[in-house]
């Protein structure tokens, strides 16, 4: 799978490829003994993202104890980052590098102990709402500057979002585009700021900026966190080359860029660290190195030699690595659980039956594929499409699998039977590569067992998405991962259960059309208390379970490899990557 | 040259050359002795694998020393050569002994241009510049007859037709004047008149310069026209030696008799059906015992006994004549004779 | 030889025509959308068009290989990417950068890559082969014979990843792979580099052994060569004005076409020693559906294979005489 990172990320905006998402500890599994603490831990640090106070938003970022400033970092990447350009920027492995030289509205704090708070990073705090979340305000804080001295003004702020509406902007998130005008075709309405227009629903009045949204919307503070929505400067906006060499805000800027071969960010010396709550910002240079292949970099790290001790990959630990590393450089390990869920969509417009579906879950040998991935280092258990890290987590398990991952194709032949539906005919569609072979036969073997008709049908890898995406497609069960946006429950279950999303390339891939869960979507949604909406959430991730619209596979987790003279390498629980404005080198 | 020295140029003395191959050692020479008078041609005579191709690379020391075990002599103007040093043979070759092969487009390199292929010969042996060379390659081009030499010196070997090749080839041999010229059926595959012609290039070329020659054929026709004497080859020996004469008019051994029964007589009736020798050429690796020619000798009964199969006949040499056969005189004059009544009847 | 370069240049073009217009149609005979790779997560059909737009892939096949051919000659204007300069391979989908300027700046990695060990390969291959040759049957010959077979067995993502733990990470005695201009500092080129040529030629070697050792063994026998040692040339003259010369000619053959290989990307040594180099390029094209950049290495590199074979044409014709070219 290691080829088919870069197509899979693109696809899905989860950065990892079946089989590399590992990580040394396991749980949710009863035979994973001492290690189920860890996933206590992790549940402890997604129920904890709360928003916080404007003090909370004031800089500087808590000291790391023992941390000092200086040194050069090195980055062994396999590809160049997709953009730079913040409106560009959409994917996790893009976000962790442009949050050091792009900052935006909102952004989270995240603490030693992993936990989140939502501040304000531009703005003095994390918004004002009115209208029951149809209106936004943020002001900006004194003394945030672009890297040539001058303010950030609310003027970028707005040209940061008008410019996403551009016709050479389509990578981009396109949520607050839609809110702002009120549709999903939003470039009718609005062709962005190069005409000259600016956008009516964004009004500005000294150092704040409001919003005015078509529809409710009390989690837009989360929103505009995303680098999609950072500013980008009006006077050096250079349109498409701006994606190879950003304006810096943020604590460094880019000093070269050779596109596939190389970036070294430097300091930007006109960011101030006391307007920043977020990034402690230790080394004075970051050097990265772009085509160096995954099982190479490991390797690099593995030997821990020369510059390599002052690096860390932007890749994960591959399977056949995992055992040598967690040996020979355990204290080099960083991990933890990703934002991405893996799961088995199942075709509901080829499947209508629920009772089929029922059986399929029932008899699907979650255990036996993990096993296959890499063990417990590939993830933990899950049991619906919500991951432990959005807000209002709440642990449910509408099928047993924590109590009987292996599946139960005995109850499963039961279901069926009870429904005059033995021998039913399932296709199953699976990636062509070595490992999804294997797993396709673990799975034939199940199905098989609960009575069912099994055709397999392999796919090539590159072209996965493009054809399980499809309305029309002729697969009953299919692999697919997703992570949110930001972590609340609106950006899993609106994109993948909304029976708008129904579309050729859209993200409904089961197909779901429920209307108690769309109305659900709408309820949560339209909520303006934020422990309310939590837990409808929460609630809505139990509901679409029991829809049998998916088989929950795992909560992904990731593993690590960081050089020796590095400390406080920790992985970005939002962006599933290392931290680059935590780490520091060591003397 | 003066023919007071009566000293043999070339004396080739129980010469034996056996290799070892995979199946076991092949007798391809099994004591051969002759001598060379310088001026003289002596004309080697036999069947393919008679061994007389081999003699001749191996007086030369072209055989393959890791395979090959030589024993015997071979004296060239007195110097011996067998197991004399690689310095020693490569100044001799080309040099003082050259070598004319069978198949001059195989033989010629097709890589470099007959001008160069006869050139470097100059300049290896007599340390001569490249234009020396190039005009001696010019001037032996010539010599040979080969029209426009200035220009064709230049040509490669395939833009040559086969006897203009076949006379490049000779001129190469000839470019330092050896004394010892080993001819390996030259005139084989060319066609009547370019063979006539190569024949008496090659004769003149001996009157001019006194070169002794060895000339290797199986065409006793082309034997009757160069050789001064003759010696006939059969499984690795000698079976018969003597003058052209002795042995064109009154050969001795029954091989000879076969062959020039096999042969068109140029001088008899052309209606005579000709009688090639029964049966093949003898194994070297597993020779027959006795005489090696008995299993196809018509006369093995007529010395009687088993003795042709269990004797070795020996070659017996008086004033360069004899044969190796257990015939009496009388029992071959009498053959002879019935040959001759056969021819004029 | 004008007559011969006219001809063979003129077929070089078709062929070169005839190779991307198909590599043009097998694209698109897979079911993908490169337009989805440069969508959100979130994709929406308005969008999607927006990018085919953009990307200039919302007209008809024929048109779109219409102005990949024009902007080769006129360059070409896209709505998403801008102006592209003639001789114009169209913008990247990934990059997006002019792919001509990729590949130009990814060629001399491959270059130095195909040259270096080439000069190693051919240096150890052929001069064992010529000891192998000259030893014909002996102990050297036998061990230089195995050692090949075993050698020419080998695979590079099984020596390659070997020979970076011993000899870079664990034991320090080479460079870690990576390149460096060779006009910038010639040393650091050949530091950088030497792990993967040395690699790469222990692979090679073995079939430029072999194949020197039985076409010397071969021509050693041929008569013209043994009418060399009657002319009384030494050994040594022998062997390499005449055996070697003759052994030659489909040495340089096939080390042509070996060229026109190597230079079109080792893929799986790039990869295995992170080289950014055309195979490495090609590998990432086809994974991310990166339609202009595959044309245009396809273009480059199959008219590097044409290039090569004239080359090697010219060359036979120049080393055996009897070759005319016409």
């Amino acid at each position: 799978m290691s080829f088919s990172r870069r197509n899979f990320l693109i696809a899905t905006g989860v950065a990892a490829a079946a089989g590399s998402v590992l990580t040394a500890c396991s749980s949710g599994d009863s035979s994973g003994g001492s290690s189920g603490g860890k996933q206590e831990a992790a549940k402890a640090q997604t129920t904890t993202v709360k928003i916080g106070t404007a003090e909370d938003s004031k800089g500087p970022a808590p000291e790391v104890s023992g941390a000092k400033k200086g040194g050069k970092v090195y980055l062994l990447n396999d590809d160049d980052f997709s953009h730079l350009d913040p409106q560009r920027v959409y994917y996790a492995w893009n976000s962790l590098a442009v949050i050091v030289i792009n900052r935006a509205l909102t952004g989270y704090k995240i603490a030693d102990d992993g936990s989140q708070t939502l501040v304000g990073d531009l703005a003095t705090d994390t918004g004002t709402m009115k209208d029951g979340g149809k209106t936004w305000s943020f002001t900006l804080k004194d003394g945030v500057k672009w890297e040539d001295g001058s303010d950030v003004t609310v003027d970028d702020v707005r040209h940061g979002f008008e410019r996403a509406f551009a016709s050479y902007i389509t990578e981009g998130a396109m949520y607050v585009q839609s809110w702002l005008t009120g549709s999903t075709d939003y470039r009718k309405s609005y062709s962005g700021p190069y005409s000259g227009k600016h956008l009516k629903s964004i009004t500005t009045s000294g150092k704040t900026i409001t919003f005015h949204l078509s529809e409710a919307r009390p989690d837009f503070n989360y929103v505009v966190a995303m680098q999609t929505y950072a500013p980008t400067p009006v006077k050096h906006d250079t349109k498409q080359n701006y994606d190879k060499k950003p304006f810096s805000n943020g604590p460094y800027k880019v000093k070269s860029h050779d596109t596939d071969k190389s970036m070294v960010l430097v300091r930007n010396e006109h960011w101030d660290a006391s307007t920043d709550p977020i990034r402690n910002a230790y080394p004075d240079e970051f050097d990265f190195s772009f085509g160096i292949e995954q099982l190479t970099a490991i390797d690099r790290l593995l030997a821990d030699s020369g510059n390599d001790q002052y690096a860390v990959s932007w890749r994960t630990i591959p399977q056949e690595r995992v055992q040598k590393a967690q040996t020979d450089a355990k204290d080099r390990i960083f991990q933890g659980l990703s934002s991405g869920v893996s799961l088995y969509w199942i075709n509901t417009t080829r499947i209508t039956d629920k009772d089929v579906r029922e059986a399929i879950i029932k008899a699907w040998p979650t255990a036996a594929i993990r096993q296959l991935q890499g063990g417990s280092v590939r993830g933990d258990y899950a049991t619906g499409v919500m991951s432990p890290l959005v807000a209002g987590y709440k642990s449910q398990d509408v099928w047993g699998k924590l109590k009987n991952p292996a599946g139960d194709p005995a109850a499963a032949k039961k279901i069926l039977e009870k429904a005059g539906k033995t021998g039913a005919k399932v296709v199953y569609a699976y990636q062509q590569d070595p490992t999804q072979a294997k797993i396709k036969v673990v799975v034939e073997n199940a199905l098989k067992a609960a009575g069912f008709d099994v055709v397999s049908k392999g796919i090539d890898s590159t072209t996965w998405y493009d054809q399980t995406g499809k309305i029309a497609n002729p697969y009953d069960i299919y692999w697919g991962g997703w992570s949110s946006d930001w972590p609340t429950g609106y950006s899993v279950f609106q994109p993948l259960f909304d029976s708008k999303a129904i579309a050729d390339g859209g993200s409904n891939y089961s197909h779901l059309k429920d209307p108690a869960v769309d109305a659900a979507i709408k309820a949560a949604t339209a909520e303006t208390d934020n422990d309310k909406a939590n837990a409808m959430w929460a609630a809505l991730d139990k509901q679409v379970t029991e829809t049998g619209a998916f088989i929950p596979d795992v909560y992904m987790r990731r593993l690590y490899l960081h050089g020796s003279k590095l400390g406080n390498v920790k992985m970005d629980p939002n962006f599933d990557g290392c931290m680059l404005y935590k780490l520091y080198v060591k003397a | 040259m003066t023919s007071t020295d009566q000293q043999p140029f070339l004396s080739v003395k129980d010469l034996k050359v056996h290799f070892s191959t995979e199946d076991g050692v092949v007798k391809a020479v099994d004591g051969l002795s002759f001598d060379l008078m310088r001026g003289k041609t002596l004309g080697i005579v036999g069947e393919s694998g008679s061994g007389k191709s081999v003699t001749n690379l191996t007086i030369l020391g072209l055989h393959n020393p890791d395979s090959t075990a030589v024993e015997g002599s071979i004296e060239l103007d007195g110097q011996e050569l067998n197991g004399a040093p690689e310095k020693t043979l490569e100044h001799l070759r080309g040099n003082k002994m050259a070598m004319i092969f069978q198949d001059a487009l195989a033989s010629l390199s097709p890589y470099h241009t007959i001008g160069a292929q006869i050139g470097e010969v100059y300049r290896k042996h007599k340390g001569a510049s490249k234009k020396e060379a190039r005009e001696r390659a010019i001037e032996m081009l010539r010599r040979v007859g080969i029209p426009q030499p200035e220009s064709r010196v230049d040509n490669y070997p395939h833009e040559f037709s086969g006897g203009m090749r076949q006379r490049a080839m000779i001129a190469m041999a000839l470019v330092c004047d050896p004394e010892l010229l080993i001819a390996d059926e030259p005139t084989t595959a060319l066609d009547v008149t370019v063979q006539a012609q190569i024949m008496d290039l090659l004769k003149d070329l001996q009157r001019e310069f006194g070169t002794a020659i060895i000339f290797i054929t199986h065409d006793l026709g082309v034997i009757a026209d160069i050789a001064d004497e003759v010696l006939v080859m059969y499984g690795g020996r000698c079976v018969e030696r003597g003058t052209k004469k002795e042995v064109l008019r009154s050969p001795q051994h029954p091989y000879t008799w076969g062959l020039l029964a096999s042969m068109p007589s140029l001088d008899g009736p052309v209606d005579v059906p000709l009688n090639p020798i029964p049966g093949s050429p003898p194994s070297l690796l597993n020779p027959p015992s006795g005489c090696r020619f008995h299993p196809r000798c018509a006369f093995a009964e007529k010395v009687g006994g088993n003795r042709c199969a269990t004797e070795s006949p020996v070659l017996e040499i008086t004033d360069g004549r004899g044969s190796a056969c257990h015939l009496t005189d009388e029992q071959r004059t009498e053959h002879l004779a019935d040959l001759t009544a056969a021819k004029h009847h | 030889m004008f007559r011969f370069l006219v001809r063979r240049i003129l077929g070089a073009v078709i062929t070169l025509f005839i190779i991307s217009a198909i590599t043009f149609m097998l694209f698109y005979a897979v079911p993908r959308d490169p337009a989805r790779m440069a969508c959100g997560k979130l994709c929406t059909p308005e969008t999607l068009q927006l990018i085919r737009h953009n990307m200039g892939i919302d007209e008809a096949l024929p048109v779109q290989y219409w102005h990949w051919i024009t902007g080769i000659f006129l360059g070409r204007e896209y709505p998403g990417f801008g102006h592209c300069n003639a001789p114009c391979l169209g913008y990247s989908f990934v990059n997006r950068e002019p792919v001509l300027s990729t590949i130009a700046d990814r060629f001399p990695t491959t270059v130095s890559l195909a040259l270096g060990s080439a000069v190693v390969f051919l240096i150890f291959g052929i001069g064992t082969g010529m000891l192998a040759a000259v030893k014909q049957g002996k102990a050297l010959d036998k061990i230089a014979s195995s050692a090949s077979l075993v050698a020419s067995s080998m695979q590079i993502y099984f020596v390659g990843p070997l020979a970076l733990y011993f000899l870079v990470y664990q034991f320090h005695i080479l460079d870690q792979p990576s390149y460096n201009s060779f006009l910038g500092d010639p040393l650091s080129w050949a530091n950088g580099l030497l792990v993967p040529w040395l690699v790469l030629a222990l692979i090679w070697t073995a079939n430029y052994t072999r194949m020197t050792r039985s076409q010397l063994v071969e021509t050693l026998t041929e008569d013209y060569v043994r009418t060399a040692r009657a002319k009384g040339m030494s050994r040594r003259n022998v062997f390499f004005r005449f055996a070697w010369r003759g052994a030659m000619a489909p040495i340089v053959t096939i080390f042509g076409i070996d060229l026109g290989t190597l230079l079109g990307g080792a893929m799986i040594t790039e990869y295995t020693f992170s080289l950014q180099g055309i195979g490495l390029l090609s590998v990432k094209s086809v994974q991310t559906n990166d339609l202009p950049m595959l044309l245009g290495i396809m273009v480059i590199t199959s008219s590097f294979v044409v290039i090569a074979n004239i080359i090697v044409d010219a060359v036979y014709g120049l080393i055996d005489p009897r070759i005319r070219l016409a």
